[in-house]
């Protein structure tokens, strides 16, 4: 990997109670590429994205061992402050989520709440986001209509232009064409490609055909630990584990 | 080959399981009738009972009339000042109510730790269940006194005691449905706004707060419906005086409210005379105020269970009405903030009284022309503390209410004091009679009203369609659930006693109880049934069960508890009540149990009301009345949640 790496995690453990979600973690992420996790379902690839912006800090009863370093400094050491994390790193739900607002107030949601109040410069980043979101041409009409009457994958497309909005360094995406049908779903995936010109991005998906396209580097989880990891096309043509081979295979999972 | 008519083997549901089918139907179909004949029949009576007073007085001039004198020459019906006070302290308990009760429940909601939380909402609900005369002797003995010394007036009772006293006890009510709405806005929205990089304050105040405001107004619209229906502890601490407060901000001013007249006037009035008729009319009036109030809140709840179904409304055609409104709300945005400023500045009313309370707001506004210097993180810790500090407001009133009839309660509650007759109008000796007559009273309301109200249950959810009949049903099901209860007693006087010569007795004082229950069970009953998924009873059916069998076996198991709770809590109501009974049922000092149902009898609420206004000096015994009043009330409610939250974890 030649591009910087921006995102480092060292020997990364989670608990849920008793449970070991994730187990001894190490893994490293770049900069302006897509890394996509795969595996199968509740192999942890969901827990270990949260655990980059800090979203498990909401679950109670979850308690992390190890670092997660970015820019070279923990995310989880004393005196980081999360709310400061998850405006640098976005998320993007696996359900899309707007807020019961207009389509407006959603993407002005973020800017406002770090305190920009002129309507010209919030009219600007609306704008902006919307059209990085390639959503502008299909709301700039009814930017005052309820989000909720969107579709499920303008909704989708919605909610990244509201996490663009606040100008991230990183973006993570929680499965997030789950919800959408095929068309939706070509949509978000174009999208994803444009948007690595300028951000970090990290997918989890369900979808192997969905990594192979659109990720740069690909991780394979399973039961809470990261088997393998590396350039996707390697992974997904000469995967050094057996296990890899077989889930890609479809042989399991 | 015929397909005989019968199917032949065991499995055969012969002549007689047609029967049986038909005759249990049949049965539950009486039930509904006869209990929506009563609902239609009280509604009738008070409309019919009420309308000539409108006739013979005028209904203007009844409306907008100052002087509230039936009884004097000539008679006046001037019914302003009566609504003035229900209106002014409803307001005065609002004002208290609602910045505490909304406070306190985002704090439960949203920043309470889990277990605080799991030990704050049953606390609540158990609070909400305390009989409103248990807090009208609190407010008579302690607050009033408190209102005379701190103000330095001649008497304390007054609209500012009423407002306390009713702000605190539709605390509750304010507290546990805001905490449901907020708790019920869906996770992905916290999590899509703190995924932004918002503080928790900025993601409560701004996300989740505005979308549970139907809810939480809808907890307030039920809060208020609490306090304009609420007689006992009006009545006891208000002064009763029917004039408007001049001016009209003096809070120390005595009122009178619709309720409270009636509770005062309903004892000495004649059949059919002029004041028979005026007193109808202002439970009409009472009603029609209370029937608003409640309209409101179905439709704002209604609206709720719309907006919870994203799916649908995502498939409604947008109208441009409805593009309008989206663009006045963002043209709104700006003066949010000043709207959160009201409501938190609010709260330094009860603390600091009115000059506080302008502090405070001064407070707000100046803070909010330094906003450019408040930092989301400095802004989050003073909502915070604010959020802690009502919180903490209301466990401590709460706690200073309990704490002192419990500490001045105890001493006079002995053995004795349960198992003997009262002595020197209640002075001394116990209060025997008056607790076997509220189990007397409650528990034939209870044989009367559950079976009654279950069939009807039944019957209208399991055996017809969702239709215009089920509908006026459902309403007028609705309409005498909000009732005030003091409605129910004048029905009960003036039906029961008056017209069918039941006299005072324990049958009348029954059937009132037993009346106003009804609609709390069938509602309830109603939606347990209900819960019950269709595809149970499709699955019953499609294994050729017959109706009945499948309600017994299938639909009926899984609502049991739903039923019994709500039973349990008509139950906790009934031993509460003082208002229905006032002149059905109870009478003070009687020595004797009742021998015949047509026997007055003694009641634990109506006995303490007697102690605490009429009699000097039985401070012991009073306490102690009220202290197993407490006992007996919150017990039965706690039965009620301890089963709900079985049948919740199971």
């Amino acid at each position: 990997m030649t591009t910087q790496s921006i995102i480092c995690t060292q020997g990364l453990n989670l608990y849920y109670g008793e449970m070991r979600a994730l187990k001894d973690i190490t893994m490293s992420v770049s900069d302006r590429k897509v890394t996509a996790l795969i595996g199968p379902s509740g192999c942890g690839k969901s827990t270990l994205i949260r655990c980059f912006n800090r979203m498990n800090d909401l679950v109670d009863a979850c308690r992390i061992e190890g670092s997660v370093d970015f820019h070279g400094k923990n995310i989880y050491g004393n005196g980081t402050d999360p709310v400061e994390i998850r405006r640098r790193i976005g998320m993007v739900f696996q359900k899309p989520n707007p807020f019961p607002k207009s389509i407006y107030e959603n993407v002005a949601y973020g800017p406002r709440v770090h305190g920009i109040t002129e309507r010209a410069r919030l009219d600007r980043i609306v704008e902006e986001s919307l059209r990085k979101a390639a959503l502008w041409d299909e709301v700039k009409e009814r930017l005052s209509h309820s989000a909720m009457s969107l579709s499920g994958g303008q909704q989708q497309r919605l909610c990244i232009a509201r996490t663009l909005a606040v100008e991230p360094e990183v973006i993570l995406m929680d499965e997030p064409c789950s919800a959408l049908d095929p068309i939706a779903t070509a949509k978000i995936e174009a999208l994803i490609g444009e948007l690595k010109q300028q951000y970090c991005v990290i997918i989890v998906t369900h979808n192997m055909q969905q990594a192979s396209r659109v990720s740069d580097h690909c991780g394979f989880m399973y039961l809470g630990e990261m088997v393998e990891f590396g350039e996707t096309a390697q992974i997904f043509e000469s995967p050094t584990e057996e296990l890899t081979e077989n889930y890609i295979t479809g042989r399991f999972g | 080959m015929t397909v005989p008519e019968q199917s032949t083997g065991i499995f055969r549901h012969g002549r007689v399981g047609r029967a049986k089918e038909g005759i249990i139907g049949l049965l539950w179909f009486a039930c509904a009738i006869f209990s929506v004949a009563v609902i239609l029949f009280i509604l009738a009576f008070l409309l019919l009972d009420g309308f000539p007073i409108f006739v013979q007085a005028g209904f203007l001039e009844m409306l907008t009339g100052t002087v509230w004198n039936p009884t004097g020459t000539p008679p006046l019906y001037g019914i302003l000042p009566l609504i003035a006070g229900t209106l002014l302290v409803m307001a005065g308990a609002m004002a208290l109510a609602v910045p505490l009760g909304i406070g306190s429940a985002i704090y439960i909601a949203e920043l309470a730790p889990a277990r605080v939380k799991a030990i704050a909402k049953p606390a609540i609900e158990l609070l909400a269940g305390i009989p409103s005369v248990v807090y009208g002797f609190f407010g008579l003995i302690v607050l009033t006194d408190w209102i005379r010394v701190t103000f330095g007036v001649p008497s304390g009772e007054s609209w500012l005691a009423g407002s306390v006293l009713l702000g605190i006890m539709s605390l509750p009510t304010i507290i546990s449905v805001s905490e449901d709405a907020i708790t019920s806005v869906p996770r992905e929205f916290r999590e899509g706004s703190l995924a932004l990089g918002a503080t928790r304050w900025q993601t409560i105040s701004r996300v989740v707060v505005p979308s549970a405001v139907s809810g939480i107004t809808a907890a307030v619209i039920l809060g208020m419906g609490r306090a304009i229906g609420e007689t006992m502890a009006v009545l006891m601490v208000t002064g009763n005086a029917a004039i408007i407060p001049d001016p009209l901000w003096n809070v120390l001013s005595p009122v009178r409210t619709l309720t409270g007249t009636l509770g005062i006037e309903m004892g000495e009035v004649a059949i059919g005379s002029a004041h028979y008729h005026a007193l109808f009319g202002v439970a009409v009036v009472l009603l029609v105020i209370t029937l608003l109030v409640n309209l409101a809140a179905t439709f704002i709840l209604a609206r709720i269970r719309q907006q919870n179904a994203p799916k649908a409304m995502s498939c409604r055609p947008e109208g441009p009405l409805q593009g309008e409104r989206w663009a006045i709300t963002s043209r709104l945005e700006p003066f949010r903030p000043y709207v959160l400023i009201a409501i938190v500045s609010l709260l330094g009313l009860p603390v600091a009284g009115v000059p506080g309370y302008f502090g405070l707001a001064l407070t707000g506004y100046c803070l909010l022309r330094l906003k450019a210097k408040i930092t989301p993180r400095l802004a989050q810790k003073v909502a915070f503390t604010l959020l802690l500090a009502s919180t903490l407001a209301v466990i401590a009133i709460l706690a200073i209410i309990l704490s002192d009839i419990v500490i001045n309660g105890l001493p006079g509650l002995t053995w004795e004091f349960l198992t003997e007759p009262p002595r020197n109008l209640g002075r001394a000796g116990g209060i025997f009679p008056a607790l076997v007559g509220t189990l007397y009273l409650v528990g034939g309301a209870i044989a009367i009203a559950l079976p009654l109200g279950i069939g009807a249950a039944i019957y209208l959810t399991e055996y017809t369609r969702e239709g215009r009949l089920t509908r006026t049903i459902r309403t007028g099901t609705d309409l005498l659930n909000g009732t005030p209860s003091i409605v129910f007693g004048l029905f009960g006087f003036a039906f029961l006693v008056l017209s069918l010569g039941f006299g005072v007795s324990l049958i009348a004082g029954q059937v009132t109880l037993a009346l106003m229950v009804l609609p709390t069970i069938i509602r309830t009953t109603e939606e347990s049934l209900k819960n019950v998924p269709l595809a149970l009873r499709e699955g019953s059916f499609a294994l050729g069960a017959t109706r009945w069998q499948t309600i017994s076996r299938v639909v009926i198991p899984p609502a049991v508890p739903g039923i019994i709770t709500g039973a349990i809590l008509s139950i906790g109501r009934a031993a509460g009540e003082t208002a229905p009974i006032l002149f059905t049922a109870a009478v003070f000092s009687q020595r004797f149990l009742p021998s015949s149902l047509f026997d007055p009898v003694m009641a634990l609420p109506y006995h303490l009301y007697i102690l605490a206004t009429n009699v000097p000096g039985a401070d012991t015994n009073k306490y102690a009345t009220a202290l197993v009043l407490l006992i007996l009330v919150v017990l039965i409610y706690s039965v009620a949640i301890l089963i709900r939250m079985k049948s919740q974890k199971t």
